[in-house]
């Protein structure tokens, strides 16, 4: 008796006690309270990285906060079209705007970004317990201010790296043939000379033989500014040509006579690598942005190529996009003989460490919903299979997550390479008058693909065009 | 006096409309024009700088050469809508089993936004996996080659724009031709016209109006031509299809010269206005003069 009136004034306590203590469920709920039935709007590129937000990310932040996230994924061109319109206006539709990181500097420029980590220090309580800034990868420093604050969240981050068909350097047949032809060994390229020789042996093999076949990629568009990066991004630096050959401690001068580079010898003598390349890429390589280059490559019909790493996962792995599963290797660019040296002495870079964040404008109407959403994927939980779904890391701790492992191995080496050598790696130089050089001087740049100017000549306009662009714009004296 | 005042006040929300959406931008846009003005420059300030933009253009060969190839394009585009939309607007006048089934087919090109025409066009027109290469190949042994050819790529802008507008030429000139009273036909048939002459003495003076109309709005859409484009060739190769719409927009965006921007949009404005007043002046002015006299 005395025990069952125990166990009932037992229940009775445990029941007052529910009733009166407010249920505590996790930080994102009780964060999300507050701003439940919120709608943000967040505009960036159709990418694989944005994708994942935009489907998995996204309904799993709502399900948890209430709060409900649209993410508009569009072409490179529209999304920078909308954003800027945005932020320029102050209309405030988009509470987060991607932020690659070339243009980050021209939007610091302009105070269009909140900081975020000021932000999260004035109001702790939006701060989550999980997500921590230390824990991004270096590449999260190109989103920063000099103070070190943070202004966008790491969100994509990939080298573009020589992806090479295993099948076909593997193939013992190809292998006697190129031997034959060359007197060397079939492995992958490590200088300019061995990528061109393989390139040439592979489109003769394929024209030989009757087969869809060329030796290499080519991101050589005649009207679209993709083929303008793979020039002065990927291949100009792998002759020791940096940040678009243009001085900025030397009054921004880009001509070899006022002290640049993007007429040097190193520039000309890439350009004309790079043209030869084209001429013997598949056919659509003049008509190639980044995204064709990626499918030309999964389509089996280049040997080898220079290749955007965010498509890198699904070209090795995805069977229904993709004929080369399983046959695809990873190695670093071919370049000049001594510039791997110049770079792993830490001068220069010899390719493109791409990437970008998830910005907040200062003109959002939601900053603290946003700011809410933006931990959530920034938080080391989200990484791995946002990792192995599309190809990027900007978490430290994602590379030793077993389903990662899993995947470098599906990859050859793809995210190992990002963790050991992505330092010799990086992104575009902090130019704010990015778009706006890129666009004087493309013009000039497309003569060159279609033959109306020489190589040579072509690359001394481009210098003027730039330095001329330069003194409009009030950067140079 | 009264009726004045409700006269306006039904006008009023139009009005309002036009000022705000259609004239305060423009005004806008003018007092932008004689500023230089780049935000993402080391100064991002707007500095008043006269007539300075409309001169820079004079100069400018990427400007003219962009003007020169819109024109082109305009009118290798609007003439032969206008040709193939009348035909295809005769064909339509006449009984045939499936008529009101073809009407509706042709015209759902109108209702694809033009970002989508601009990408299928793409899709369709890429070596390697586009099937009009593909057929080309196979049947003349023809290379097409957008990224290289530029004559290939300014004719497939124009065939794209042809494909997509002429529907809109079609629907325009069929509720045109089907509003023509019977009588003129019939009495030119008794005194002997043969087609041709029933055409141009008969049919044509009667639907100029509305070729007229088709032609101006044709017109006005082919100087602004953008997206289309831009998703085809991106105004390559080289600047071959740069056209003037796709040019203003490199320069506002890409290029952040918003200055310039503007004065070459209002020029581009001057410029339609005076051609379709030319044209204004050439179809019908001159003959209502005649009609006068």
């Amino acid at each position: 008796m005395i025990r069952k009136s125990g166990i009932g004034i037992a229940a009775l306590a445990i029941g007052v006690l529910t009733s009166v203590i407010p249920a505590r469920a996790d930080f994102w709920s009780d964060a999300g309270a507050k701003y439940k039935g919120v709608v943000l709007h967040g505009v960036t590129e159709s990418t694989p990285p944005s994708n994942y937000i935009k489907d998995v990310l996204a309904p799993e932040f709502e399900k948890k906060t209430g709060i409900k996230v649209q993410i508009e994924t569009t072409s490179w061109d529209q999304m920078y079209d909308k954003a800027i319109k945005d932020m320029e206006a102050k209309t405030g539709i988009y509470d987060m705007v991607y932020i690659e990181q070339d243009i980050i500097y021209a939007y610091l420029a302009r105070s269009f970004l909140t900081d975020i980590s000021k932000s999260l220090k004035d109001d702790p309580s939006l701060k989550a317990p999980e997500f921590d800034e230390t824990h991004f990868t270096t590449f999260a420093n190109y989103f920063k201010n000099a103070d070190g604050d943070l202004f966008g969240i790491p969100m994509e981050a990939f080298i573009k790296v020589y992806l090479y068909r295993t099948d076909l350097f593997n193939d013992p047949k190809i292998q006697e043939a190129f031997k034959k032809e060359t007197g060397k060994d079939l492995v992958p390229a490590k200088t300019h000379e061995e990528y061109t020789q393989i390139a040439e042996f592979f489109t003769k093999y394929g024209k030989d033989n009757g087969m869809e076949l060329w030796g290499t990629t080519a991101q050589a568009h005649t009207g679209h500014a993709a083929s303008w990066y793979e020039f002065f991004e990927s291949i100009a630096p792998t002759f020791g040509v940096y940040n678009w050959g243009i001085d900025a401690n030397n009054n921004y001068a880009a001509s070899v006579e006022n002290g640049g580079q993007m007429n040097g010898d190193k520039a000309k003598a890439a350009i004309k690598y790079w043209l030869h390349l084209r001429d013997i890429a598949p056919p659509e390589s003049a008509a190639s942005t980044w995204t064709e280059v990626g499918t030309t490559f999964a389509a089996g019909r280049v040997a080898q190529g220079l290749v955007y790493g965010e498509n890198a996962a699904w070209i090795a792995s995805d069977a229904e996009k993709s004929k080369v599963v399983g046959n695809v290797g990873v190695a670093l660019p071919p370049t000049e003989p001594d510039v791997l040296k110049e770079v792993e002495g830490g001068k220069g870079y010899l390719g493109y460490y791409d990437g970008g964040a998830f910005g907040l404008p200062v003109t959002s109407k939601n900053k603290e919903a946003t700011l809410l959403f933006l931990q959530f994927i920034g938080q080391d939980s989200v990484q791995p299979d946002w990792a192995i779904a599309a190809p990027r890391i900007t978490n430290t701790a994602t590379y030793d997550d077993p389903k990662v492992l899993d995947m470098d191995k599906k990859l050859n080496g793809y995210y190992t390479m990002l963790k050991d050598q992505g330092k010799l790696f990086a992104g575009a130089p902090p130019f704010p008058f990015h778009a706006q050089v890129r666009e004087a001087t493309a013009p000039i740049f497309y003569k060159i693909l279609l033959g109306e100017v020489g190589p040579d000549e072509g690359l001394d306009q481009m210098a003027a065009a730039a330095e001329a662009e330069l003194k409009n714009l009030g950067y140079r004296k | 006096m009264r009726s004045n005042t409700v006269g306006w006040l039904m006008l009023a929300p139009t009005i309002a409309i036009l000022g705000i959406f259609g004239i305060i931008p423009f005004i806008y846009v003018l007092y932008v024009a004689f500023h230089q003005w780049n935000p993402f420059g080391a100064s991002p300030d707007m500095i008043y700088n006269g007539a300075n933009n409309f001169r820079r253009l004079v100069f400018d060969a990427e400007f003219l050469t962009s003007i020169a190839f819109t024109m082109k394009f305009a009118f290798f585009a609007v003439l032969s809508e206008i040709a193939l939309g009348y035909l295809l607007a005769q064909l339509f006048m006449k009984e045939f089993p499936g008529r009101g089934f073809f009407r509706t087919i042709h015209t759902l090109p109108l209702i694809v936004a033009p970002i989508v025409v601009g990408s299928v066009w793409r899709l369709m027109t890429t070596p390697s996996i586009g099937i009009i290469p593909y057929l080309l190949r196979n049947w003349f042994g023809y290379d097409l080659n957008i990224g290289r050819d530029a004559t290939t790529a300014f004719t497939l802008t124009v065939i794209m724009d042809i494909w997509h507008w002429t529907p809109l030429v079609t629907l325009t000139l069929l509720a045109a031709l089907l509003a023509l009273p019977k009588e003129p036909f019939e009495q030119a048939q008794i005194d002997g016209a043969n087609r041709r002459q029933i055409f141009w003495h008969v049919t044509l003076p009667m639907i100029r109006p509305a070729i007229l109309a088709t032609v101006f709005i044709r017109l006005m859409d082919a100087l602004r031509t953008v997206d289309e484009v831009w998703m085809l060739t991106s105004g390559g190769p080289g600047a071959a299809t740069r056209y003037v719409g796709l040019h203003i927009w490199k320069i506002v965006f890409p290029k952040t010269d918003y200055g310039y921007g503007a004065a070459i949009s209002v020029i581009v404005l001057y410029l339609t206005l005076v051609m379709c007043w030319l044209l204004y002046v050439a179809l019908v002015a001159r003959r209502e003069r005649k009609r006068t006299f």
